[in-house]
């Protein structure tokens, strides 16, 4: 059965209190406009993100979420709030999952993004990695 | 009894049989040697996806490829347009997987497995005929359709005189670097003169590999392949009970095999 698991690194602005991290990755080609990071996952039809891991940094507070769209491909998706973590100052937090945070592609439209949100008057950097494997095993 | 190894590749002396689909015919291979025992494994690198060519999108449109070997998200590799893999040095550098139909004892048992596994894939045989058909040929499928594809792996046999091709498609929205390994074998092969053995080995009676080709169209490249190869089309399946029939034609086939 198909399985590709692979680590998804997203860093912030630093300036920016809140947004999407542009994922970054080995598999991952962004080396020229237009070709940049993406700041979400399209699951391929039919099968599932597994999300296994956590690595969550940040210089101050900050609102860690993980979201899903059921049509991440429309031009202002309906995000949905999964999952989310916060650190209340500077620190970092290692999560491993002994069961992953799972998102199914129904319909081949379905995808997922990684967040950050900060006090709007400290902006600092944050970090996030997350451990990801496409699959279509149960 | 196992006729493989632990990689799947058909052990020296056991039997292979090839289903043709589109014919209802086998051809019946016994595997006198194979010559990479011990290398079986072939790291290949990136699909030889050149940059700057134009892929078609699942979203619509097209989209360039921005990098040798990357495949850009949400496209795919067009009908007639299926991979080969060069090989400096190979008989045709262009298709390391391709030999002759005068090397008709040299066959290639190919499985490749596809970095990131989430990749659509399926091949053409010849190279610019695609092969899925959903009710006979009412719907062609493939990558481009919802279904009639595998992910990430891909095993065929490949005949001499014939290069296929691999259509892969990326239906997520991310550019990719890719990647291929293969495992393989290179078999010397002969089929076996021998009537009552190939009606025991499809009929499943004696042991064997039983591989079924993603051949749905007879193209006539792969008919003409069959006859200068092999000097017959293959065995046309019969069932247990039609044993005297099947032999009278098998050994009239066995007269004009050439391998």
């Amino acid at each position: 059965m198909p399985s590709e698991i692979f680590t998804l690194k997203g860093e912030s602005t630093g300036t920016d209190a809140s947004g999407d991290f542009p994922l970054y990755s080995d598999l991952l080609y962004h080396d020229s406009a237009p070709y940049t990071p993406p700041t979400k996952v399209i699951i391929p039809f039919g099968m599932k993100a597994k999300i296994w891991a956590k690595r969550l940094a940040a210089e101050g507070e900050t609102l860690f979420t993980i979201s899903w769209a059921k049509d991440a491909t429309a031009a202002s998706p309906a995000w949905e709030v999964l999952d989310a973590e916060k650190l209340s100052s500077k620190g970092e937090l290692w999560v491993e999952k002994r069961r992953p945070i799972v998102i199914r592609s129904l319909t081949g439209k379905e995808g997922f993004k990684a967040s950050w949100s900060q006090p709007s008057t400290t902006p600092s950097k944050a970090y996030v990695e997350l451990e990801v494997e496409i699959t279509d095993e149960e | 009894m196992t006729v493989t190894d632990p990689y799947g590749l058909v052990l020296e002396n056991e039997h292979l049989a090839v289903y043709i689909p589109a014919t209802s015919s086998a051809f019946v291979f016994r595997v006198r040697s194979r010559i990479n025992r011990g290398y079986e494994r072939f790291h290949y690198g990136p699909l030889p996806i050149p940059a700057g060519i134009a892929l078609p999108s699942y979203a619509g449109g097209s989209i360039p490829v921005p990098a040798s070997g990357v495949m850009p998200g949400t496209a795919y590799i067009p009908v007639g347009s299926g991979l080969s893999f060069p090989l400096s040095g190979a008989f045709d550098e262009t298709d390391m997987w391709y030999v002759p139909p005068e090397w008709r004892d040299r066959l290639f048992h190919v499985r490749a497995e596809l970095t990131p596994r989430w990749l659509r894939v399926e091949l053409e045989i010849p190279k610019g005929v695609a092969q899925r058909r959903f009710q006979r040929d009412k719907v062609t499928v493939g990558i481009e359709k919802a279904f009639g594809f595998s992910r990430g792996c891909v095993e065929a046999i490949h005949f001499p005189g014939i290069h296929y091709g691999y259509r892969v498609g990326n239906d997520t929205n991310l550019n990719v670097w890719t990647g291929v390994d293969f495992t393989y074998a290179e078999y010397v092969v002969e089929i076996p003169r021998d009537a009552e053995l190939i009606f025991n080995v499809l009929t499943r009676r004696a042991p064997s590999l039983w591989m079924t080709m993603p051949v749905a169209v007879y193209d006539a490249t792969i008919r003409d392949a069959f006859m200068e190869a092999y000097g017959i089309e293959g065995f046309p399946l019969y069932p247990a009970n039609r044993r005297a029939e099947a032999l009278r034609k098998y050994e009239e086939l066995l007269g004009k095999v050439k391998v």
